[in-house]
């Protein structure tokens, strides 16, 4: 019978200590789980941004039924290896709610840890159906999902009747997932696939590959990934004289592919959330970015600001820290956050959700296409 | 006439990876072939010559400086200074003061500063991908416009006549030159060649700066022929221009040379013809089978076992 | 003299600044669309200088420094003690790790979470190191690819558990064999290989696995890995907050105690030590019989060794067999405490920090292996505010204990008689 008496003796010591500590009690620990550094550090650097920014404007008011939220920040390299052990790491340092992971791949096992442990997750960028398909109560987005945006990249390339199509991807879950989504409403609007390959993540030489690409004479090519390997399939392309236009989904959209590919990146076919940095209503959120250096255009800025807004909320609506009291009341309400209106369904993805078209620029700027 | 285009294409795209494998794999050879150690740290010594060039370029843009030959000129010489000068501190400081003892040390000691360097550049260059620009662009394109291209860009052509001439040059230097003579001399027998004379601290720091430099050279060639750089791609190329150097007879430059060949048109065709997936398997299964049936290599100088 | 030096403390700090300025202080950035120079702080620039000082003055009164440090007593054993009579130093070992083991036994209730999941994992590396000394250590075989026997005793429990439901203590003895299996299969090709050679093709075994296992995505879930890999049961009694197989009832229910989290990690925790006290254990059997022997045989002189009719063969097979089995042990424990791998945990650097650990604790000597894989596993965690700098420290901390002390923290005495000096 240690285990009670431990538990007494540690409630009591916590109490003692929490009484002396005085206001350090009224906190509530808001972990923020994504690429701190890694190849894909730029997403990461969007989701902190408006994590952080959330977090400052919600205790600027206030905080959360008068308790403050701290962010507790973790790195996981965009590696599931290491969002298992940055998920262990959240769970012994009794944090209850996450906002994260970003890639999908990290996401998906962290959240079975999660789950397991009682913590709610909300990720504002993984679009892998997967996550939300396992019947889990507590793993909630903020982002819509492949199933949504491959149709959405499909559709647009089936509407200018290609000759051929390849699909290329980088194996990994969010890529390969993509991928198949859009192979699969191609498949369904009758476009004839020439291939459907993959590469490996972290590869610099996709010579190979581009040179199968002009010999399988296609006009477009789609590519589940991100942009350090899209950056350089287009950049060698180009000089190996490819003429296909190619296309990817948020992965991809993001300057830094313009410092890889240069001149070939004009004309890149991206799907990405709506601008939301573009509306009215968010106007005054845009200066308070802009006033602190920080660019609110990114694909994830505002979701991750939306993510800790619902969870501030879900707390005050359901009157409660509890996770599962929390996730109660972000499924029976609806809520308005700067990607708009939000309610959840019993999965815990979005009820509506959109994914728009963009062509991509040489000089890093991006116009919606129709 | 397109399949014999495709096939000449992948061989090409081979040629070219399988050059700057083995600029770098000369680099493992020589220092094996002297002292009889795999330098694990020479794949970061590539690496930080690939940072130092760009950051020579951009240096060199932000002044303004646009001519081409100076810009590459300039690059080629920074980044050669600053990978020596690396490959010179590593043997000091790591490999000297190790040599001679049991053969693990030194392997734990290389594989070390490995792990040090890419660290070194993570932390002091971040850990992205940094796009390296496309100073030269564009090439030839062979066969009719409507069906498959072969494509031979200018960027290739570069690389290939590089390696030709820096292979040339090092041969000229063994063969000929004093230094090259002493290199020779201690690889054959490091006891006979002091007793001679020679001073072989000195050449054996001399074999790991011109290694280095010759990797700083692949460096900015393949930083410009692929396009990004960053802190870890050092440890694979350096895995496979070993891989290259082993195959075609680890202490021979020759054979540094002919298995860097072997090994990129082995990618290459392997990538081309099944699948790019599994392109390292078959360089390493190419590998373990030349072994098992010549254990030293293609051009490997057969070990004599002394009793 | 002095004039050299001089001239080569100069050189040594020029060498510095050199390595140190353009990469440290000329710091690559992209902005917008261009990739930019920035230079770096103005503390960076002044730490470099700086470095290229301390450079100068070390080399100008290297030797002054160096002899100075020398008279520092060593805290160490050293190497060239009178060692006890065996008999003594047997019992006061054993009894010395008997009591370790009974404190291990005993701590995880007292201590936090983190610190028993810590602890899990430097037994999994206790395991990995001492398999790992059977190869190396004792039998002299240079394996770069060790890691590769880890990956497979994790996959086998990873994959059996997905696509047929085994539970970890089926998946043990299985993983383990597998591996074993595949250590019996690398050791034909390397026969007749010798040092550095043999080194290669394991590093190249090693690497052909990790590349198996990330691009045959079909079966092993390529770089996506595989998840939801379960925890062990106790007589069918699982530990997690709610029973993911039918028919097995959860721990916290039976007994009638609140959930906790720690529950399943303590359990680990303890099949780990059991795993890990009886490799060291079956280890220990072994060097006394006839194969650790020939071992050590092989490795103190291959050719002494065939020649007293030593079958290359049995020997080089057994090592790595037995070495393997040990690793597929530490892969099933790993997969069940991560709960998701991936083949991102097999890489080559694993091999090599297993290799480092062998060599730290001094090669064939098991409590040095032991004492290595708790430092070198425990260290980066006490140092989290350097967490930037771990891997930095970690390649800095391998060079520098080569150079100070590579026969390792505490190195084999052999059994040997002084021979008594003739009148």
């Amino acid at each position: 019978m240690r285990t009670p008496v431990k538990k007494l003796v540690t409630a009591v010591s916590t109490s003692i200590a929490l009484l002396g500590a005085g206001h350090a009690a009224a906190e509530i620990q808001i972990g923020i789980a994504g690429p701190m550094t890694g190849p894909v550090a730029q997403y990461g650097d969007m989701q902190f941004s408006g994590a952080r920014m959330a977090i400052e404007q919600i205790n600027a008011n206030g905080g959360v039924n008068g308790e403050k939220l701290v962010g507790v920040e973790y790195d996981d390299v965009c590696d599931p290896k290491q969002a298992v052990t940055v998920a262990n790491s959240l769970v012994n340092d009794g944090v209850r709610f996450v906002i994260g992971h970003l890639c999908s791949s990290s996401t998906q096992p962290a959240s079975d840890i999660y789950e397991d442990e009682g913590i709610l997750m909300v990720t504002p960028a993984s679009t892998s159906p997967e996550i939300t398909e396992r019947g889990y109560e507590l793993v909630f987005r903020t982002i819509g999902l492949d199933s949504m945006q491959g149709p959405v990249a499909g559709n647009y390339i089936a509407s200018l009747n290609p000759k051929r199509v390849a699909i290329v991807h980088d194996k990994q879950q969010y890529g390969e997932g993509i991928a198949t989504a859009v192979r699969d409403t191609l498949k369904g609007q009758g476009v004839e696939i020439a291939m459907f390959e993959g590469i490996t993540a972290g590869d610099k030489d996709f010579s190979s590959l581009v040179t199968k690409l002009k010999q399988a004479d296609v006009d477009y090519v789609y590519y589940g990934g991100y942009h350090p390997e899209l950056g350089l399939i287009l950049r060698q392309a180009r000089q190996a004289d490819l003429n296909a236009t190619f296309m990817g989904p948020e992965g991809v959209g993001n300057k830094d592919i313009n410092t890889i590919a240069g001149e070939a990146a004009e004309g890149l076919l991206v799907t990405l959330p709506p601008s939301f940095d573009q509306k009215a209503e968010n106007q005054k959120l845009v200066s308070a970015f802009e006033a602190k250096g920080e660019d609110p255009s990114g694909p994830f800025v505002l979701t991750s600001y939306a993510a800790v807004q619902l969870i501030a909320e879900g707390i005050e609506k359901a009157d409660s820290t509890d996770p599962f009291d929390v996730a109660q009341a972000l499924r029976s309400n609806s809520f308005q956050t700067p990607i708009g209106t939000v309610e959840y369904d019993k999965a815990g993805d979005m009820k509506a959700f959109e994914f728009v078209v963009y062509e991509w620029h040489s000089d890093g700027s991006k116009t919606p296409v129709k | 006439m397109q399949d014999l285009l495709y096939f000449f294409q992948q061989l090409i795209n081979g040629l070219t990876i399988g050059s700057a494998y083995a600029l770098i794999a000369i680099g493992y050879t020589m220092v094996y072939g002297i002292i009889g150690m795999i330098n694990f740290a020479h794949g970061e010594i590539y690496m930080i010559g690939a940072y130092t060039a760009l950051i020579a370029i951009t240096g060199l843009a932000t002044l303004g400086i646009a001519w081409l030959p100076v810009i590459l000129i300039v690059a080629l010489i920074c980044a050669m200074i600053v990978s020596s000068t690396m490959g010179w501190a590593v043997e000091r400081v790591a490999y000297r003061p190790v040599r001679g003892r049991h053969r693990l040390i030194p392997l734990i000691s290389a594989i070390g500063m490995s792990i040090f360097l890419q660290n070194y550049v993570h932390l002091a260059q971040g850990s992205r991908n940094i796009g390296f620009p496309a100073l030269i662009d564009g090439g030839f394109q062979f066969g009719s416009a409507d069906s498959f291209q072969m494509s031979l860009s200018y960027m290739q052509i570069t690389i290939f006549i590089t390696t030709l001439i820096c292979m040339t040059l090092l041969s000229l230097f063994i063969s000929r030159s004093r230094t090259g003579r002493a290199c020779r001399a201690v690889s054959q027998d490091i006891g006979m060649a002091n007793l001679l004379g020679i001073d072989t601290n000195r050449i054996i720091s001399a074999t790991f700066v011109i290694g280095a430099a010759l990797a700083a050279v692949a460096g900015l060639l393949l930083g410009m022929y692929y396009g990004s750089i960053d802190p870890l791609f050092g440890f694979i190329a350096g895995l496979k221009a070993f891989t290259a150097a082993v195959l075609g007879g680890i202490g021979s430059i020759p054979g540094a040379m002919l298995g860097g060949l072997i090994l990129g048109v082995s990618e290459s065709m392997t990538s081309g013809y099944l699948s790019g997936e599994y392109k390292d398997v078959v360089s390493f299964g190419l590998l373990i089978l030349i072994l098992l049936f010549k254990p030293t290599g293609l051009l490997g100088k057969p070990e004599v076992e002394k009793i | 003299m002095a004039a050299n030096t001089l001239k080569h403390a100069l050189f040594c700090a020029v060498v510095t600044l050199v390595i140190a300025y353009p990469i440290l202080g000329l710091n690559l950035e992209a902005e917008g669309i261009n990739v930019t120079l920035a230079g770096a702080d103005t503390s960076t620039v002044i730490s470099v200088i700086a470095a290229a000082i301390v450079v100068f003055l070390f080399q100008l009164f290297r030797e002054n420094i160096l002899s100075a440090l020398k008279s520092i007593p060593s805290p160490l054993p050293k190497t060239q003690k009178e060692p006890m009579a065996e008999n003594k130093r047997a019992r006061i070992e054993s009894w010395v790790l008997t009591g370790i083991v009974i404190l291990a036994l005993f701590w995880p209730f007292f201590v936090s979470r983190g610190s028993v999941d810590l602890a899990t994992l430097v037994l999994i590396y206790i395991m990995l190191a001492l398999g790992l000394n059977v190869v190396v250590g004792l039998a002299g075989l240079l394996d770069l690819g060790y890691v590769a026997f880890y990956a497979v005793g994790a996959y086998t429990f990873a994959l059996l558990s997905q696509y047929a439901g085994v539970s970890f203590w089926v998946a043990l003895p299985i993983g383990a064999c597998l591996a074993a299996l595949f250590g019996f299969t690398l050791g034909f090709p390397v026969l007749r290989l010798r040092g550095d050679y043999l080194a290669i093709v394991t590093l190249g075994f090693g690497e052909i696995i990790r590349i198996l296992l990330n691009n045959w995505t079909a079966l092993t879930g390529g770089p996506n890995g595989v998840g939801g890999i379960p925890d062990p049961t106790l007589f069918g009694m699982e530990f997690g907050r709610r029973v993911k197989e039918e028919g097995n009832v959860s721990f916290h229910e039976t007994f009638g105690i609140a959930y906790s989290g720690e529950h399943k990690v303590i359990f680990l925790y303890l099949i780990a030590l059991v795993l890990a006290v009886f490799t060291a254990l079956v280890i220990r059997r072994f060097m006394r019989m006839p194969v650790g022997r020939s071992w050590e045989a092989l490795r103190e002189d291959e050719i002494a060794a065939r020649s007293l009719g030593l079958s290359r063969t049995a020997v080089k097979l057994s090592a790595f067999t037995i070495g393997a089995f040990f690793a597929g042990f530490a892969g099933t424990v790993f997969a069940s405490k991560q709960g998701f791998i991936s083949p991102e945990s097999f890489v080559f650097l694993e091999s090599a920090i297993i290799l480092a650990i062998v060599v730290l604790g001094g090669m064939g000597s098991q409590i040095g292996v032991v004492l290595a894989a708790i430092a070198v596993t425990i260290l980066p965690e006490l140092a989290r505010e350097f967490s930037e700098y771990r891997m930095l420290i970690f390649g800095a901390a391998m060079v520098l204990m080569m150079i100070w002390r590579p026969q390792g923290l505490m190195p084999v005495r052999r059994i040997h008689i002084p021979l008594r000096k003739q009148e």
